[in-house]
């Protein structure tokens, strides 16, 4: 039995704008929603899908990564048929290279795909939020004939410079790709989500591999594929979608989650139908202290929450202690805030020490990010 | 450790009345996101013994339904052993379906096993035990038969019903007494015993001259009163308390709200295990009130909530009030209903604007996937 669709997550990338959160581990291992990583939104996805077989594709600050994603048992790719291979570059005979770019990095892993011979391949990006499954898209793909079929999200025009953008005829069929457009003439945004056939894309990553390009999915591959008149659509996403690029967008990413009640939405209108699989560690129970004042958040179990806590996002095995305040903020795994803190308008990293009577980003408009590491050692 | 088998033992579990109707004690929910099996399964894997194996008395539906792939408590899923001891005599002879009864049935367990040592758990007693000691002190003094007890100074109340142990000067059992209530200061037995794989098999064959009905802590009963065997003790200077009904079940739950409490059962380096369900963190409402309380994942609150347990997935509706109550996974409070001093089992649904007030001593009991 072949296997009809296996998925690539790209998650070697650095995530340069997330500053100290990222200085040690890779950007898709990022904690988020009090706790998930963000890689766990792909690799649920997958999981959702139906899809057996996975590789993960890693090379910045990779161990951390590789530790989590393991053999894939935390979405259930462990069982028969079924399973996630970490992909780091590697020593060949020609010698060794880092990953040259998104294209270079599947490059280097045909071997592992001969050994898949799917017929169809799903490029992911490790670092993106949503919920979804992607068997709808692969629908579309097959029944158009496609020789790939990649993933849109409709942005504000004025957003649109930011992205890869597509134009499409009335079949969805792509016309156009411009890369971060000056004078953009759609609001249609790569997702950087791609269906390939398997043995076209193949063969357009072996040329690549020879010329001297940037072996980048938007700018190399498809720009090729296009000029081949090969036949490209577009899949239009709609639902909930975040690349959490910057440090106000994860925080931002992170508040989507709490109760919105003029939109309605929230943790579980983001999530839908589909159950987002994770690590559970072994904490404690959530306890909610008899002084506490917890309102408009959403905390994880092995938090132990004393003081007050409004609209915050709050991981496992944080302590927030009598008297302190925390308001509108993201609080990472293992951070404690002492007594008499307060802190506003901020993300504090994993395991992160905030201490006694401690006045952080009180009055700032601006999100900041507050990263020490110095609560690990208490 | 080496050479040891553990054994969980539901064949003693009390009855929490309803709450224990249709599935044993051991996978009954604790402090919301555990079952009792947890702590005594959690205890084996943190003494790094290696070889589990779980007597079932009976609904061995719910039982196995809280231990999944069975994986959550081993280290090394392929080379640690978890097994599953049925006992299918039992089942048609209630009287009969004795742990004792159960190893009778499982005899292989005696002979083809490598352990030379054996540890029996119950799960009703609450309380991390390492026994790493305590089957080292066993080993050393060559003793046959060793029970694990703890000196309280409450047995007016706690371990009422249960044993407690005399002592002679040497730290040998002189006497198994049934604890009725009428000291205060007792030795509790935490039904909690290591037993020589040789001296068990003597008490199997011992057993078949008298009645099948006794159990092994009847036996260790009936051979310390005969002097048969030599039964030494062992004090645990931790946590422990006897869940052994439904009204010591709620009082020793909301006593584990208390930090000093809570903080000698869950200790750093003695984690709990459980089964995990992939489940979103708790999400408090605009409108949310939370104080002394465990709230699981999954939880969605809106309203007040104050000295309470909260299992996974539980609903509290804008306007509610809860006070001193357990609400088992899966309910559905609405809204503007106030609840106090209830216990409600799992999946069931209060509609808006209910008044439900229970009594201190005497909480409501609601069943599970009611709707009132």
């Amino acid at each position: 039995m072949s296997n009809e669709m296996v998925a690539m997550i790209l998650a070697g990338g650095k995530g340069t704008r997330l500053k100290a959160l990222t200085s040690k581990v890779a950007k898709p291992a990022v904690s988020y929603g009090g706790k998930y990583r963000i890689i766990d939104f792909p690799l649920s996805n997958c999981a959702n899908s139906g899809i057996r077989n996975v590789g993960v594709l890693t090379q910045y600050e990779s161990s951390e990564l590789n530790q989590y994603v393991g053999n894939g048992e935390k979405w259930g790719f462990n069982g028969v048929r079924s399973s996630a291979s970490v992909l780091s570059p590697k020593q060949t005979e020609e010698g060794s290279s880092w990953y040259r770019g998104t294209a270079d990095a599947i490059y280097e892993n045909l071997d592992w795909l001969e050994r898949m011979n799917p017929d169809y391949v799903l490029i992911l990006s490790g670092d993106h939020i949503y919920s979804c499954t992607y068997n709808e898209m692969l629908q579309k793909h097959i029944s158009s004939k496609a020789d790939c079929t990649i993933s849109v999200f409709p942005v504000p025009m004025e957003e649109a410079p930011r992205f890869g953008i597509l134009v499409t005829d009335g079949n969805d069929r792509i016309i156009q790709f411009q890369e971060k457009p000056k004078k953009p003439i759609s609001n249609l945004a790569s997702m950087g989500i791609y269906i390939f056939n398997y043995k076209t894309l193949r063969d357009y990553l072996i040329a690549d591999a020879k010329e001297d390009t940037e072996h980048d999915f938007g700018k190399n591959i498809i720009p090729n594929m296009m000029a081949d008149k090969k036949k490209l659509i577009a899949y239009t996403y709609h639902g909930y979608w975040k690349d959490v690029g910057t440090i106000s967008s994860l925080h931002e990413a992170n508040m989507d989650l709490l109760r919105n009640d003029e939109t309605g939405e929230d943790i579980y209108s983001i999530f839908g139908s589909n159950r987002i699989l994770s690590e559970d560690v072994h904490s404690v129970p959530q306890f909610i202290g008899p002084k506490a004042d917890v309102k408009d958040s959403l905390i994880n179990q092995g938090a132990q929450v004393y003081g007050s806590v409004d609209h915050c996002v709050i991981s496992g095995d944080v302590r927030i202690e009598e008297g302190a305040s925390v308001r509108n903020t993201v609080v990472m795994p293992g951070a404690v805030i002492q007594k008499n803190a307060t802190v506003e308008n901020a993300i504090i990293g994993p395991d992160t020490l905030i201490e006694e009577n401690a006045q952080v980003n009180v009055g700032e408009k601006e999100i900041d990010l507050i990263v020490n590491r110095k609560a690990a050692k208490l | 450790m080496k050479d040891v088998l553990a054994l969980l033992d539901t064949h003693n579990d009390p009855e929490l009345d309803e709450l224990t109707e249709n599935r044993p004690l051991a996978s009954t929910a604790f402090l919301g996101r555990y079952a009792f099996m947890d702590v005594v399964m959690s205890n084996f894997s943190n003494s790094g013994i290696n070889n589990v194996a779980i007597l079932v008395k009976n609904h061995q539906r719910s039982l196995l339904k809280h231990m999944g792939n069975m994986s959550s408590w081993v280290s090394n899923t392929k080379t640690d052993k978890l097994t599953i001891l049925l006992n299918e005599n039992g089942i048609l002879n209630p009287a009969y379906n004795t742990d004792l009864a159960n190893i009778k049935e499982n005899d292989y367990l005696l002979y083809d096993s490598s352990a030379s040592t054996l540890v029996f758990e119950n799960p009703h007693i609450v309380a991390p035990i390492n026994f790493e000691p305590i089957i080292n002190e066993h080993r050393e003094r060559n003793e046959e038969i060793t029970v694990v007890y703890k000196k309280i100074t409450d047995g007016d109340s706690d371990f009422v019903g249960g044993y407690c142990l005399e002592l002679d000067e040497d730290g040998y059992v002189k006497e198994f007494r049934v604890n009725d209530g009428s000291k205060k200061e007792i030795n509790a037995s935490l039904e909690t015993w290591i037993i020589d794989r040789v001296a068990l098999a003597k008490i199997v064959e011992e057993s078949k001259k008298h009645s099948y009905s006794m159990g092994v802590a009847d036996y260790l009963r009936y051979v310390v009163k005969n002097k048969i065997v030599k039964v030494h003790a062992y004090e645990h200077k931790g946590y422990a308390r006897n869940f052994n009904s439904l009204k010591k079940y709620v009082e020793y739950s909301f006593e584990l709200l208390k930090p000093e409490v809570a903080s000698s059962l869950f200790k750093e380096d003695w984690p709990i295990f459980t089964i995990t369900h992939n489940t979103t963190p708790a999400l408090y409402g605009t409108s949310s009130k939370v104080t002394n309380s465990f709230v699981a994942n999954g939880c969605v609150v809106d309203g007040t909530v104050q000295n309470s347990i909260l299992c996974r997935g539980v609903h509290v509706g804008k306007g509610s009030k809860l006070n001193r109550c357990i609400v088992s996974s899966g309910c559905k409070i609405g809204e503007n209903v106030s609840l106090s001093d209830v216990v409600i089992d799992k999946y069931s649904i209060v509609t808006n604007r209910h008044v439900i007030k229970g009594d201190k001593d005497t909480p409501i009991y609601i069943r599970q996937g009611a709707i009132i």
